[in-house]
Parts: structure tokens; sequence; C-alpha cells
């Protein structure tokens, strides 16, 4: 296992070295790089270019006071062994200002449904119960109003951040019916418009990201063919394919060899089928060393195309990360705050059990419910 | 209440902890402080720690001066937690000061309030408190002996014949232990 493991590894040496000079090769001509992407069918996510894919932005001043707002959500899902068919959202609030009014605000606040309208939702016309990908996408929508809300009751000096932990791109709505998508969508771009309003940036962070957008945009680019169409792919009777030598390499391991700590990547496009709906605030990404990992990091649209934005996004992040030793602190404490242990969990049902009896409601469990609660020998 | 110094987060009949309202503030160790809420409860402190709010979550180093951290970490002193002990020396049982354990402990968060001159010359004018001090297993006795004297004797404007009759209690306490009482004296000059 072990020397197999270590051919591997020589094979991935070997392959961002090949990455790497691909990209500067391509650098040169990104232009055509870009045009190629942009009229090429994959079945892949490929990266949009838009200014030269191996350059890398040094790390701008850090503002001497700022605020960095996050937020995050943890959830008890609605079990059917349980007394009553409910479930329970908890949302973090951090407001961290740092400089000569330095202060911080660390809080969460549990929400419970338990009505018809949150126990169902509407999933093609019909009407099912919300299951944990349906907690799971109202939980999200639910800390970027909490996120806007900070924002927003912060008298904001301009060099505010809003951090969400992961994507900004809803990807997940891709498969859902337009009734359930537009319900999470729609406040969900509301919610971004509003922070372009403000002139906030709102930023998405990915640590260890798997994706390969750019390494996608780099094969692309080794394909022969003026314009690829994968399904048409006329190479297919070749033992290896002109496009997989570099393939299997995540855009973290070409950027660690690229970026320096500090430095941020070009920005780039991201392809999901979802970003169609976002229209302004379609996302891009880019990726940054901050010394202890490369990450990548989502903004809208107007974040990207905005420089100062776009800087104050990079050097808040680093600071952000420095701070949490490795990790954003504000998403670091959002966690925190928001998380719900196992154990309270057993405790929210307990209570509910509880204030059912004292109001003289019969309580019926499961028998599995009940067999996992009192285990026999 | 707006001058209270701790509230008790942890109620017992022999001592009880608060909490400070501020990270790294305390009363200081031996001070005489009570509660406030129902019937006083009377005690001295004898133990202050400042540490994680949460359980599973330990201070870290971080190489700042207090200044660079306040400025730049401001969340850690959101996450700690400064709490003291104290040890029951006694209680207002029909206006009057009993040197005994109340008949209940302290309501929990009620508040802690540090004693005013007149109430520590009240809980030391007898040497009762000595006595609660040598007793108790928990305590750093020498020491809270130490600085609770001094404390009563500051809030009774350096009453010398006062200290003469404490030490003449000590003397009786301890007359097993003539190096134990010799050290408390000797720190106390």
């Amino acid at each position: 296992m072990i020397r197999e493991r270590k051919d591997f590894a020589g094979e991935l040496t070997d392959k961002i070295r090949l990455a790497k000079e691909e990209l500067r090769l391509k650098s040169e001509d990104w232009e055509g790089l870009s045009r190629k992407v942009e009229e090429s069918r994959t079945s892949w996510l490929v990266a949009g270019i838009s200014s030269p894919p191996a350059s890398a932005s040094p790390l701008p001043e850090r503002p001497r006071s700022y605020t960095a707002v996050s937020s995050d959500g943890s959830q008890i899902f609605p079990d059917r062994h349980e007394a009553l068919p409910c479930y329970l959202i908890n949302i973090s609030s951090i407001t961290l200002t740092y400089g000569d009014e330095a202060r911080a605000e660390l809080s969460s606040g549990p929400s419970l449904f338990y009505r018809d309208e949150d126990r169902f939702t509407t999933w093609g016309g019909k009407k099912v119960p919300a299951d944990s990908d349906v907690i799971s996408l109202k939980r999200t929508l639910m800390e970027f109003e909490r996120i806007l809300q900070l924002v927003k009751s912060n008298e904001a000096d301009g060099n505010t951040i809003a951090l969400s932990d992961g994507t900004l791109i809803l990807w997940r709505l891709e498969a859902s019916p337009p009734d359930f998508r537009d319900g999470i969508m729609v406040p969900f771009l509301r919610i971004l418009e509003e922070f372009r309003a403000l002139r906030i940036p709102v930023a998405g962070y990915i640590s260890y990201p798997g994706s390969t957008d750019v390494i996608n945009a780099l094969r692309v680019g080794l394909c022969p063919e003026k314009v690829s169409f994968c399904n048409q792919c006329p190479y297919t009777e070749l033992p290896e394919l002109p496009c997989s030598p570099i393939e299997g390499l995540t855009d973290r391991f070409l950027f660690s060899t690229v970026l320096d700590t500090g430095e941020a990547s070009a920005v780039f496009k991201s392809s999901s089928k979802i970003l169609e709906m976002y229209g302004e605030h379609h996302i891009y990404f880019f990726y940054i060393n901050i010394g202890e990992e490369i990450a990548r990091v989502e903004v809208p649209k107007w974040v990207a195309e905005d420089g100062r934005l776009l800087a104050l996004v990079h050097t808040l992040i680093f600071d952000q990360a420095k701070k949490g030793k490795g990790y954003p602190v504000s998403i670091a404490e959002a966690h925190e705050q928001a998380v719900v242990k196992a154990k309270d969990r057993d405790f929210f049902f307990s209570l509910i059990r509880e204030a059912m009896v004292k109001s003289d409601f019969a309580v019926t469990v499961s028998r599995k419910g009940l067999s996992k609660r009192i285990p026999g020998v | 209440m707006s001058d209270y110094i701790g509230e008790v987060v942890e109620s017992g009949t022999k001592g009880f902890v608060a909490r400070s309202p501020r990270v790294g503030e305390a009363p200081s160790f031996g001070s005489f402080v009570r509660t406030d809420a129902g019937s006083p409860i009377y005690g001295l402190v004898y133990e202050i720690i400042t540490g994680s709010r949460e359980p599973g979550r330990k201070p870290d180093a971080y190489d700042m001066s207090m200044e660079e951290l306040r400025r730049e970490q401001p969340q850690i002193f959101e996450l700690l937690k400064t709490e003291f002990h104290v040890l029951t020396l006694g209680y207002l049982d029909r206006g009057k000061i009993r040197f005994a354990l109340s008949p209940l402990p302290p309501p929990i968060h009620s508040f802690v309030l540090e004693c005013t001159d007149e109430e520590k010359e009240a809980l030391s004018s007898e040497d009762f408190f000595l006595r609660a001090i040598i007793t108790s297993p928990n305590v750093p006795a020498d020491d809270l002996i130490i600085s609770s004297l001094l404390g009563a004797q500051r809030a009774r404007k350096n009453d010398k014949d006062f200290m003469v009759r404490m030490g003449k209690s000590l003397s009786r306490y301890l007359k097993d232990d003539y190096e134990r009482l010799a050290s408390i004296l000797r720190r106390l000059l």
C-alpha cells in the first residue's frame, strides 16, 4: 500500500510539473484559451478565464480597522421515532471588529419548526415532508439572512467583510423542481443584491478545496481540437487521451506551486449550471495561499469586478485565516457558536417529551426509539 | 445592580463560586464579600480562576501583548471567564451576623458584593473567621489568614490592638505547630 502510494506521489509530482508548465504557457495566450474554453462543450466544470491564469497578486495592505461578520448553522433533524415531528435550526451571529474600536459579539439563537408549513415543502407541485436536504438549504438561507442583518446593524466603516463557510454556489438546487428552487433562490439573490447595494463584499471560503475548474480549463487547452466537444472526442481510440496527463489533479495542488504565502491567484469564472440564475451575482473565485494551505474564495461578480472590494476580500481573508491559525477566525467561531451536539439533541427531545407530559399529552415514541434509549442486555 | 463583583454560578453550604462580570477582574484573594439576595451570606475569596468558558477549548499562546490581543483577537475575551471561590464565614440572622453556616446556601444567580468597611469590621470583630479558615480542608489556609487579616486591619484603620488580639488567637489555634505559626506571624509583619 505504501509503495503504491509512493508511486502515486511520484506520478502526482510529474502531473503538477506538467500542469504548472501548461499554466505558464497558456498565460502567454490566455485570450486564446479563454475563447476556446467558452466555445467548448465538456462534461466538466471549466473555469472561465479573463486574465493570465498564472498571475499572482501580492497581499494588499490590511486596513488598520475592519469588521468581519459571519454566521453558521446547525440543526436537529426531525426524527420520526420521536414524540413530535419537529426540527430545530440554530444560527450563530459573529461580529468581530478590529483596531481602535475592537470588540467581539458572539451569540447564537435557535428556531423551532413544527407547523405544517415548516414541516412540509412544495416539491414539483406536491407537498412532501421537509427532509435533510430541504432543511439544510433552509438553514443556508437563514445563515445569509443573519449575516445581512449583522452587517446592517453594524455601523459599517467601509472595511467590512461578510464571510460564509463553504460555497456560494447553491448547486444542490440544480436538481430541484422550479417551485422549490425559487423558494430558496429568489430570497438568496435578494440578499446578495442588498450586499451589493451596501457595497459590502460577501465571500464564501472553502478550506482544502477539491475543485478542478482551472485544471479542467488547462485540459481544454491540451486538447488538439480547435474547439473541444467531449461527446464527439476523436481521440478515444488512443491509449491515452491528449487531455488526460493532468487529469486527477486538483486546482489546490497546482496553485500550491504557483502562489507564495499571502498571494492570490487570478480570478476565474465558475461555470456551474445553477449560476445561470445568478445574473449580476454570478460567482467568481480565486485561490489564496494562506500559509497553512491553499483555500478557494468565492465572490459575486460585482466583487470580482471591483478592484477595491477584491483587494479588501484578499487581505481580510488572509488576516482572518492568520488570526485563526490557518482558518478564518470569524467562520471558526460561527461554527463553534452554532454547533448542536448529540447531547443537545437528546436534551431537546427530552424537553419536548417533558413539556408534553406536563400538559397531560400522551407521549408515544416508536419501539425503536424506546429501545435506543433503554438498551437491555 | 451596577456595583456587583460577581454572580453566583455554583452554590453550596460551605461555599460558593461566582462569575466576574469582566474577564480578569475579581475581588482580591482574601477579601470579604457577601451575597445580596435574601439573607446575605458572608465569606472570603480563596481562589480566583480565569480559563475557557467551554470545556473542550483551551486558551492558546498568541505571542502578543495584552494591548495587541485586545485590538487583533477581541473574541478571546468573550470566550474566557473569571470565577472566584468563596468560603462561607457566616450569614445575617435577624440583623446580626452569625458566625455559622447559613441554613440555606445563596440562591444561584444572586449577585456578590464587596463588603463595606463596617461589615469587614463586624466580620473580624471575633476570631471565628480564623478558625473557619484553619478548619477548612480545601483552602490555602495560611495565605488566606494573612490576606484576610491584612484586609481587616486596613478596614479598621490599622488598629494595632486588633492584630495583637488576632495574633494571640492564632497562637492558640496553632499551638501544636510552632513552625506554621511563626511563618504566618513573620509574614504578617
